[in-house]
């Protein structure tokens, strides 16, 4: 126990942190222009049918009023290209305003544009849409009615569960979860000339934006630029297209000048996307002691009517622990709701929810300790892709956590543990997230001014790459971080990869390091050739950079700034292009996962129906840590999301129209700070060479995934309620 | 036009982003740059029917805007004066990333009208600290990394200004009361927490 690994903590102020608390960092709704128009849009009323007809005429008589368009004056908006890479990906892929057809309430069918943000809001009031209305289709139990599919199968599952001798056989269900970001999505379109468009973005996935947003416009590729400076978050939310970019180049294209559109927050709840509804069965059997023997996990998730969003659910049952007999079958039920798209640790997070869930309800069945359970159950392979895992340390997760969580002192009797009138319950669960790399352009350049330049067209969305990036840089050079600029969010600079699934950092810093390994390389080359240098016909090895001096082995030295002067060079730069394992993930010889263990304290005041988490005890086994003090707060916030997973967050659909109910921030209750836990957070210090040179991992979801079931086991363990369908609602608990 | 008692036009609105602009230049970083195309002397903001003469304090300069009634204070920042660090997360009163000060007091801004603030003495986040001389609370949202993404920042940091004037118990539980008003959905919650306190000395 005392040889587990950890990272020492250690704080440091953020690269962009001055900009960030003195509220000049911009965001894609700070970009403003002279002659900018304001863009709002009409969203329908009606769950499903056709528009019948639109009547604009009160809003285009108002004064200050631009335009109202639809699909009659709107001009042609194209389909893209869908494909499952990261390059031409879109989750809605109608363009907005293409037929008639109406399948989701809050579906856009109009614009105002006006001079100013309020004409355009009133215009957009006063825009009156009649519908041919029909009875749309909402609610009900969730099948697997399309894109059926076995994810994937071993043994004979449905024999060694049927011959298991301990078994349990339930139902889990996960609600619509909303991303909410503070940041509303926006676009402001600016048409350079007549087919050159720079749109700002909220985008954490700027390329994608490009391709995609070049077909629905039908200009060149080349002539779209997309800049997302800084992003207010996206948590996934923000990774792909949506119509309203479309609406704003569209009219900014028509009335040849800037548009800005920002989506309301009733929007964020019906047209950029959301974590579908899942149901989901599970079948967990073990012989009497414990280790499991068969796993079926069957899900369905909520889709719209025509697009491919599926909850990839099942994606981590095959390899969390050792079970012999495994198979994972998947689905979705179409509703007329609007289209899913992922959200923080899709797949892996409500499928946790299940299969932990189903892993605690069958400690209870074995009378076993659920840590004890899950260490028994641990391996060294991953079963479903039959590889070692390159580096797995859940046990030791496990272990730690329960010691500084205190888990010994748990009595496993229900409703046992009081804390004055609040019933205390323990619960805990184990998290796991694949780790990939993307592929990664970046440049890093040492200017004659005396400065180093990174340039990446990633994103930094929070998790702190302007800081990872510089940091890496000063390590590599020893040039003061002061000195240091890091350039991200434009499709301008070299191609970097998507902010989303936990990769982009361990795609982006082995790209940087290797520009700056070639930067340095080419200034050392230039200074050995060229005749101005005083360095003249030394070798390779006669010559050095460090902290930004360059110095000769027979003495001279010279500062990089100076050197490029004598040289008669504006810069040194290096250019690099990392490629990532996503393509050849079959090829790899080992499965690199991240996992960890949440362990969850809850009281349960029963005089006062009220629930709340207490504290948080999380250890995470990510690989090595580029970036303490920003890595840690990830995963603190990602359980801040999963006590809003496990306790309040769902959005409640009206079954006559599919209108949300509570599309708003009061009403979808989301954490705030009264809610907030303590937490204490530990990293253990695994560095995995086989995820890539920097042994990094990626921590942008793994920090939700275990929170709601370790959540509800601890509800069960104070109330004896079994709460299967999240969150946990107070009247869950009221019978007790 | 004088320093203190600026018209806003289109010109001066733009002089005020260059502004922005060059004390982002001044710091190890990230470019921040704003594509702002040439604009001509006449091109002047559009005023709307039955806009009104509206003069607002703010960060100490007063600002004279011809603006309709219904203009939010909110909006009236943001898209009319270019004060972009103060942000819309609702529109509703919710989230509380519109957060400024008036007279002192914390206030959604969103939730009131710019109108009905002339002769307020209103304070932005832009009015708080500079890069170079950032507020206590400022820098201690530093230090304790109180945020990721940063768009509810200027919001937590305004109310929490405010808050240090307010009868405020000590205890964490007390602060996490006061400051619930202001949503962070990347959950920095802990170490907004560990920001004020530091700066309460508590
Ligand atoms: S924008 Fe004002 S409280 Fe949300
Ligand atoms: S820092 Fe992102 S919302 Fe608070």
């Amino acid at each position: 126990m005392d040889k587990i690994q950890t990272v020492k903590p250690s704080r440091e102020a953020r690269h962009d942190a001055p900009l960030k608390v003195t509220g000049q960092a911009k965001y894609t709704s700070d970009f403003n222009f002279p002659r900018m128009a304001y863009a709002v849009p009409v969203c329908a009323t009606v769950g499903k049918g056709k528009i019948r007809a639109i009547d604009s005429s009160s809003a285009r008589a108002m004064k200050g009023v631009l335009g109202v368009y639809s699909r009659e004056n709107i001009g042609a908006l194209y389909r893209p290209t869908k494909e499952a890479s990261m390059d031409y990906r879109i989750d809605e892929a109608r363009p907005p305003f293409e037929d008639d057809l109406i399948t989701y309430y809050g579906q856009y069918v109009a614009v105002a544009v006006a001079e100013t943000f309020e004409l355009a809001q009133a215009a957009a009031k006063a825009v009156k849409v009649s519908y041919v209305s029909e009875k749309p289709k909402l609610g009900g139990k969730l099948e697997q009615e399309d894109l059926k599919k076995t994810d994937h199968e071993r043994g004979d599952a449905a024999k060694a569960f049927a011959q298991a001798e301990v078994k349990v056989d339930h139902v889990y269900v996960t609600p619509t979860e909303v991303h909410n970001p503070i940041e509303l999505h926006a676009t402001v379109a600016h048409w350079t000339s007549p087919d050159k468009v720079t749109l700002y973005e909220t985008s954490q996935a700027i390329h994608a934006q490009r391709n995609v947003m070049a077909q629905i416009l039908g200009i060149p590729r080349e002539n779209v630029q997309v800049i997302t400076k800084f992003l207010g978050s996206g948590f996934g939310g923000k990774l792909w297209c949506w119509p309203h970019s479309a609406i704003a180049a569209a009219t900014a294209r028509k009335l040849n000048r800037p548009v800005k559109l920002v989506t309301d927050r009733h929007m964020a709840f019906t047209n950029v996307g959301h974590r579908p509804r899942t149901e989901q069965r599970i079948q967990l059997g073990a012989d009497k002691n414990g280790k499991f023997k068969a796993l079926i996990h069957d899900y369905a998730s909520q889709s719209s009517m025509d697009d491919e969003y599926k909850e990839n659910c099942g994606e981590v049952s095959g390899f969390l622990y050792g079970v012999s007999d495994v198979k994972v079958t998947s689905g979705v039920a179409r509703r007329n709701q609007s289209v899913p798209t992922a959200m923080r640790g899709p797949g892996a997070v409500p499928g946790l929810h299940a299969l932990e869930s189903a892993v605690d309800e069958l400690a209870i069945a074995l009378n076993m300790d659920p840590v004890a359970l899950r260490i028994l159950n641990d391996t060294n392979d991953d079963q479903m892709t039959k590889k070692p895992f390159s580096s797995r340390h859940l046990k030791e997760c496990l272990e730690l956590g329960a010691q500084k969580f205190g888990w010994s002192k748990r009595n496993a009797k229900i409703g046992s543990m009081k804390d004055g009138d609040e019933i205390i319950g323990y619960g805990v669960a184990a998290c796991t997230w694949p780790a990939r790399r993307l592929d990664a352009d970046a440049a890093v350049e040492f200017t004659r001014d005396g400065r180093v330049k990174i340039s990446c067209g990633t994103h930094d969305v929070g998790t702190g790459m302007y800081t990872v990036l510089a940091n890496i840089v000063h390590e590599e050079t020893g040039i003061a971080k002061d000195k240091i600029d890091v350039e991200l969010g434009d499709t301008n600079l070299p191609k970097g990869p998507i902010a989303g699934g936990s990769m982009a950092t361990g795609s982006v810093v082995p790209a940087v390091v290797e520009a700056c390994k070639k930067a340095k390389k080419n200034l050392l080359t230039a200074a050995t050739k060229i005749q101005s240098s005083p360095f003249k016909g030394l070798k390779d090895d006669e010559i050095k950079f460090e902290k930004g001096l360059v110095t000769g082995k027979r003495g001279g030295k010279m500062d990089f700034a100076s050197l490029l002067k004598k040289l008669n060079m504006s810069s040194a730069a290096g250019l690099a292009s990392v490629k990532g394992n996503m393509a050849a993930m079959d090829k790899e010889k080992f499965s690199t996962k991240s996992f960890g263990a949440q362990f969850v304290e809850i009281g349960w005041n029963p005089l006062l129906a009220k629930l709340r988490v207490r504290r948080v005890v999380s250890v995470i086994d990510a690989g090595r840590i580029i970036n303490f003090q920003p890595a840690r707060n990830q995963i603190e916030g990602a359980i801040v999301m999963g006590v809003g997973m496990g306790l309040f967050e769902y959005a409640v659909t009206d079954a006559r129209d599919g209108f949300i109910a509570n599309a708003n921030l009061a009403d979808y209750v989301m954490p705030v700070h009264a809610d907030c836990p303590e937490i204490d957070v530990t990293f253990l210090d695994y560095p995995d060479k086989e995820a890539n040179a920097y042994g990094a991992r990626g921590v942008g979801e793994i920090g939700l995934a275990g929170i709601a079931p370790a959540i509800c086991a601890a509800v069960h363990h104070a109330t004896g309620v079994r709460v299967r369908e999240l969150p946990v609602r107070i009247e869950d608990l009221l019978a007790t | 036009m004088s320093e203190e008692n600026s018209k806003v036009s289109r010109r001066s609105f733009l002089r005020h982003a260059g502004v922005a602009g060059a004390g982002v230049a001044a710091l190890p970083l990230i470019s921040n740059a704003q594509n702002a195309p040439p604009i001509s002397e006449s091109e002047k903001p559009y005023v709307p029917d039955g806009a009104q003469d509206v003069r607002l304090n703010i960060n100490g300069k007063n600002y004279d805007l011809k603006i309709e009634p219904r203009v939010t204070l909110l909006d009236c920042l943001r898209e009319n004066l270019n004060l972009t660090g103060t942000k819309k997360g609702c529109d509703h009163g919710q989230c509380g990333a519109c957060t400024i000060h008036v007279n002192g007091k914390r206030v959604n801004s969103c939730l009131s009208l710019a109108i009905a603030h002339q002769g307020d003495a209103i304070t932005t986040i832009e009015g708080l600290g500079t890069t170079q001389k950032p507020h206590p609370m400022q820098k201690a949202f530093m230090e304790h990394d109180a945020y990721q993404c940063g768009y509810c920042t200027s919001g937590q940091i305004m109310s929490a200004t405010a808050l240090l004037k307010e009868p405020c118990g000590k205890a964490a539980g007390d602060v996490r009361e006061a400051m619930s008003g202001n949503i962070c959905r990347c959950g920095a919650y802990k170490n907004i927490l560990e920001a004020i306190q530091d700066v309460r000395g508590v």
